[in-house]
C-alpha cells in the first residue's frame, strides 16, 4: 500500500529540486558577498518564494493543488520551529507562508523541505505560479475526474520553464474536476474546467484572462472543449501568446486579462489557436502513457463501504449542540458511503484567519494519521481539510480538534473570513487585515447566530492587489489609505460559485477601521429583516439591491 | 505633544540584508535595530546628507529609504506613517506562539 | 561588449537592424529588437549566420520567444546571440531556448557559461536544445507499476 495517494515524487524530481537548491544557495551567497545587485537578486529570491517584507523575509512554500500529506505538515511545522517563529499563515493560493525567515538559512530551510518532497520556486515573480486545484479533488462526489492529475502535469511543465520565467507579470493557473466550482476558475489568468461532452469525452473548457487585483475581470472562454493530451500545447501557446504580447510598460496593465480585453476574446483566440496548431503535433501532446502514470499515483485509497448512520454520531449530535453544528457547516458528504470530508477550521473567533501554529500543525498531522489516510488538504479559503473521514469517526475527529482550537463549527459562516495578512506584514499594503478580521469574528463568534445568518463570506484585502479576494466576497473589505489613515471600503455581490462568478459592487464611501463592525452588522440586518423563505445574504442583496444595505449602514456609521 | 508632525524630521532605514530585520542609521554611521539610537536630520538639507550616508553603507541592508518621524519632548522617535509605525514597533496583533494550540 | 560563446568565438558579422536589413535581406546578419515580428525571417533562416535578439532589461522575457520561433518553427541553425540584459543566473534559460552566443558586461559571466548546462540535469520540458525531458525518460525507463 502506498503511504501516499498523490503524486510522489522520483528520482528526476528529487535531483531538480535538490539542484535548484544548490543554485539558490549559491546565488545567496553571491549576495552577501555583493557580488549580485538587490536588482539582480531580487527576482532570483522570489522565484524561489522569498520575498522581503516589512520586518523580515517571508518565505511562500507551495502546496501544490492544496494537497499534503501528513508527514509534509509535521515537516512544515519542524521548520517554522527551527527557522521561523513557530507558526505559518495558509494562503488563499494554497501555499503557506513564513513570516520570519532569514536570508541565511532560506537554502537550509529550502533543504529541508526537499526532504519531504516539497519546494518554493515559483511562488512569486513573473512566473507560471503554483498551480491550484478544488480542496475536495479526489474526494468529492460530484468530480468527473481528479483536476490534480492535470495540475501535477502543468507544475512539471511550467517548473522552471526557459521561456516563461520572465512573463509580463505573474500568471496563475486553476483546475477544477466538478461542476461545481471550488476553485475560481473564472478568476484567474488561465481556468480550467473538465466536462464531459456528448460523446462521452472528458476535455478543458479553458478560461482565459480572468483576475482580480486592480481591474478585476471574469474569465473568457476562448476554448469549450479541449481534448486532454492537447493541454500542453494549448498552454504553451496561450503563454508564448502573452509573453510576446502582453503589456510590459505599465505594471498595472500587464496581466493577460488586459492584453485579453484590449485586443478581445475574439483576436486573442485568433492568436492562440494559431499557435497552438502549429505545436499541437509536437512533443508536447501527452502520450497516454504519460498521462495514465500520473493518474495512477493519484488512484484513491480503497474505502471499504461503511454505514451511513453512526450511533456513535447520533448520541454526540443530540448530546453536543456545538457538534451537530458543526456536522451541518464543516462536513460534507464523501463518494464514498459512510465517509465524509471534514474542514477544520482555522478561523477561531479572533484568531488570523488561516495561521496555525507548530503544535497545531503537529495535531492536524496526527488527526491525519489517525482518521484521513494521513492525507490532508489546504483551501483557498484558508482552512485545513481531511478528505477521507469515517462518518462513525466524526465525534473523535471533532474532540481532536476541539482540543488543537480547530472545530469552529463555521465554515461558510460569516467568521469563517478570508484575510491577507495586510499591512502587519506587507509590504505592499496599505492598511491591516488581521485586525480587522478578528474584530469581526469575535463580534460574531456565537455559534447559533452565525448558524441563522446562514452562507456568507466575508473577504478581505489589505490593499488593491486583492489576495483577499475582496471582489469576489459576499461582501468583501478593502483596506485603503487616505492621508495616513486606515478606511476600509465595502462591496456587496461578489461571488465565485460556478455560473455565478461575480464582482462585487462598491457600496459607498469607505469607513473608518472603528466603524467596520458596526458596518457590518447594519448590512446583516438588513439581511435579517428582509429575508426570505432560505434566502442567502447575497440572494437577498441580489434581490433587493444596494439601497436597503446601505441605508442602514451609513445611518449607523 | 508631539511636534513637527510636518515630518521636517528624518531618519534613514532599511532592512538588514542576511535576516531582513529592520535598521536604522546612527550617528556613528552604524546600523541599528533601537529606532532611539537613529541619527535625526532636522532640515532638507541633512535630509539628503543622511540619505547618501545610508546608501553608501548599503552593503549589509537593502535600499535604504528615509522616514519622517516626531519626537516628543523626551525626545522619543515616533514615526509618522502607520506603515513605519508597524515596522518600528511590530505587529498589531498578538501572533500565535509556536506550541499554542488554542487562539481566544 | 564582451562576447561569449561555448564554442569559442563565432565568425564576426556585422548585424543590420532589422528595418535596414529588410532592404537589404541578402546580409547574413540581424538585429531585433523584441517587438520586430520575427515570422518576417523565415523565408531567409537558411541564409543567416547571425541573429542578435535583444533583451532590454533582463526581467524583459519576449525575446525568449523569439529565439524559441527562430530554432523550433523555422529552423534556423546559425549562430543566435543574446545581448542587453544578460546576466549568469538567465543563462540556463538562454541555452534551453537556443541561444549560443551572449553579450555581458558581467563579471564570471564565463565560468558561469562553462558550467551552465551541468547546473540542472532534469529538464521537464521539450525545446530547442534537444534535452530529453523528464516525461521522455520515464516512458522510456517504464516499469509496470506493482498492483
Amino acid at each position: 500500500m502506498p503511504d501516499t495517494y498523490f503524486y510522489r515524487y522520483d528520482d528526476f524530481d528529487r535531483t531538480l529540486v535538490a539542484e535548484r537548491v544548490e543554485q539558490f544557495r549559491d546565488q545567496v551567497r553571491r549576495r552577501l558577498a555583493g557580488e549580485l545587485t538587490e536588482e539582480q537578486f531580487k527576482p532570483l529570491r522570489l522565484t524561489n518564494g522569498l520575498y522581503l517584507q516589512l520586518h523580515a523575509y517571508m518565505l511562500r512554500i507551495a502546496i501544490p493543488y492544496g494537497t499534503l500529506a501528513s508527514r509534509q505538515l509535521r515537516k512544515l511545522a519542524e521548520i517554522s520551529r527551527k527557522y521561523d517563529r513557530g507558526y505559518g499563515h495558509f494562503t488563499t493560493r494554497q501555499n503557506l507562508q513564513l513570516n520570519w525567515i532569514r536570508l541565511e538559512d532560506a537554502p537550509d530551510a529550502l533543504a529541508a523541505l526537499a526532504e519531504v518532497d516539497m519546494h518554493a520556486m515559483q511562488t512569486s515573480g513573473n512566473c507560471i505560479r503554483n498551480v491550484t486545484a478544488d480542496h475536495y479533488a479526489g474526494a468529492a462526489v460530484d468530480e468527473i475526474e481528479d483536476p490534480r492529475i492535470w495540475c501535477e502535469i502543468v507544475r512539471q511543465w511550467s517548473t522552471l520553464h526557459p521561456e516563461f520565467s520572465f512573463l509580463p507579470r505573474k500568471f496563475k493557473i486553476a483546475i477544477t474536476g466538478s461542476p461545481n466550482d471550488r476553485a475560481a476558475v473564472r478568476v484567474h489568468d488561465i481556468g480550467l474546467r473538465l466536462w464531459k461532452n456528448e460523446a462521452g469525452e472528458v476535455g478543458f473548457e479553458v478560461i482565459v484572462g480572468g483576475g482580480l487585483g486592480r481591474t478585476p475581470m471574469i474569465g473568457k472562454t476562448l476554448r469549450e472543449f479541449l481534448p486532454r493530451d492537447e493541454l500542453l500545447a494549448y498552454l504553451e501557446a496561450t503563454l508564448r501568446v502573452y509573453n510576446r504580447y502582453g503589456r510590459r510598460d505599465n505594471l498595472y496593465k500587464a496581466r493577460i486579462k488586459i492584453l485579453v480585453h484590449e485586443i478581445g476574446a475574439e483576436k486573442m483566440r485568433e492568436e492562440v489557436e494559431a499557435e497552438y496548431l502549429s505545436i499541437r503535433d509536437s512533443a508536447l501532446r501527452l502520450p497516454a502513457e504519460t498521462i495514465e502514470a500520473i493518474a495512477h499515483q493519484f488512484a484513491p485509497p480503497v474505502l471499504p463501504e461503511r454505514p451511513m448512520i453512526s450511533g456513535r454520531v447520533e448520541a454526540e449530535r443530540l448530546s453536543n449542540a456545538d457538534f451537530a453544528l458543526w456536522l451541518k457547516s464543516n462536513v460534507a458528504p464523501h463518494r464514498v458511503k459512510g465517509y465524509a470530508i471534514v474542514t477544520a477550521s482555522l478561523k477561531p473567533a479572533g484568531s488570523p484567519p488561516g495561521d496555525a501554529s507548530a503544535a497545531q500543525m503537529e495535531g492536524v498531522a496526527d488527526i491525519a494519521d489517525a482518521f484521513s489516510q494521513s492525507e490532508l488538504r489546504v483551501s483557498h479559503e484558508q482552512n485545513l481539510i481531511f478528505p477521507h473521514v469515517a462518518i462513525d469517526d466524526l465525534p473523535q475527529v471533532y474532540k481532536s480538534l476541539a482540543a488543537l482550537g480547530f472545530a469552529e463549527a463555521n465554515i461558510g459562516k460569516i467568521t469563517d473570513i478570508i484575510a491577507c495578512p495586510g499591512l502587519d506584514y506587507c509590504a505592499l499594503a496599505n492598511a491591516r487585515s488581521i485586525p480587522v478580521a478578528q474584530r469581526i469574528s469575535t463580534h460574531f463568534a456565537g455559534l447559533a447566530r452565525q448558524h441563522d445568518i446562514g452562507d456568507l463570506k466575508i473577504k478581505i484585502s489589505g490593499c488593491i492587489n486583492a489576495c483577499g479576494h475582496h471582489h469576489v466576497g459576499h461582501i468583501g473589505i478593502l483596506g485603503v489609505d487616505k492621508n495616513g489613515v486606515e478606511l476600509y471600503q465595502l462591496s456587496l455581490g461578489g461571488d465565485v460559485d460556478f455560473g455565478k462568478t461575480a464582482i462585487g459592487t462598491i457600496l459607498g464611501p469607505a469607513v473608518t477601521a472603528d466603524k467596520v463592525v458596526e458596518a457590518v452588522d447594519s448590512l446583516v440586518a438588513t439581511y435579517l429583516d428582509n429575508r426570505q423563505d432560505n434566502e442567502r445574504f447575497v440572494d437577498t442583496y441580489r434581490r433587493l439591491g444596494a439601497k436597503p444595505f446601505k441605508e442602514r449602514v451609513y445611518a449607523a456609521v | 505633544m508631539a511636534k513637527n508632525l510636518s515630518g521636517d524630521l528624518q531618519v534613514a532605514s532599511a532592512n538588514r540584508l542576511a535576516d531582513g530585520i529592520v535598521v536604522w542609521l546612527d550617528d556613528a554611521g552604524q546600523w541599528t535595530d533601537r529606532l532611539e539610537h537613529a541619527a535625526i536630520a532636522r532640515d532638507p538639507r541633512s535630509a539628503e546628507i543622511l540619505l547618501e550616508r545610508a546608501r553608501a553603507e548599503s552593503f549589509t541592508v537593502v535600499e535604504p529609504y528615509l522616514v519622517a518621524v516626531a519626537e516628543d519632548e523626551q525626545g522619543a522617535l515616533e514615526p509618522l506613517s502607520l506603515r513605519e509605525k508597524i515596522r518600528a514597533s511590530g505587529l498589531t496583533f498578538e501572533a500565535i506562539a509556536a506550541e499554542a494550540v488554542r487562539y481566544a | 561588449m564582451p562576447l561569449f560563446s561555448e564554442a569559442g568565438l563565432p565568425a564576426s558579422y556585422v548585424p543590420l537592424s532589422f528595418s535596414d536589413w529588410q532592404q537589404r535581406p541578402e546580409w547574413p546578419a540581424v538585429s531585433l529588437a523584441n517587438t520586430d515580428p520575427v515570422e518576417d525571417l523565415a523565408p531567409h533562416v537558411g541564409r543567416l549566420r547571425l541573429i542578435v535578439l535583444n533583451f532590454p532589461k533582463f526581467s524583459d522575457g519576449r525575446a525568449y520567444s523569439q529565439a524559441r520561433l527562430l530554432r523550433g518553427r523555422m529552423g534556423y541553425r546559425g549562430e543566435l546571440r543574446a545581448t542587453g540584459g544578460v546576466l549568469i543566473d538567465q543563462i540556463p534559460f538562454m541555452l534551453r531556448c537556443g541561444f549560443d552566443s551572449f553579450e555581458s558586461e558581467q563579471k564570471g559571466f564565463e565560468e558561469a557559461l562553462a558550467k551552465a548546462r551541468t547546473l540542472f540535469s532534469v529538464v521537464y520540458q521539450p525545446t530547442e536544445d534537444g534535452r530529453i525531458p523528464a516525461s521522455r525518460l520515464r516512458l522510456d525507463h517504464t516499469v509496470a507499476p506493482t498492483p
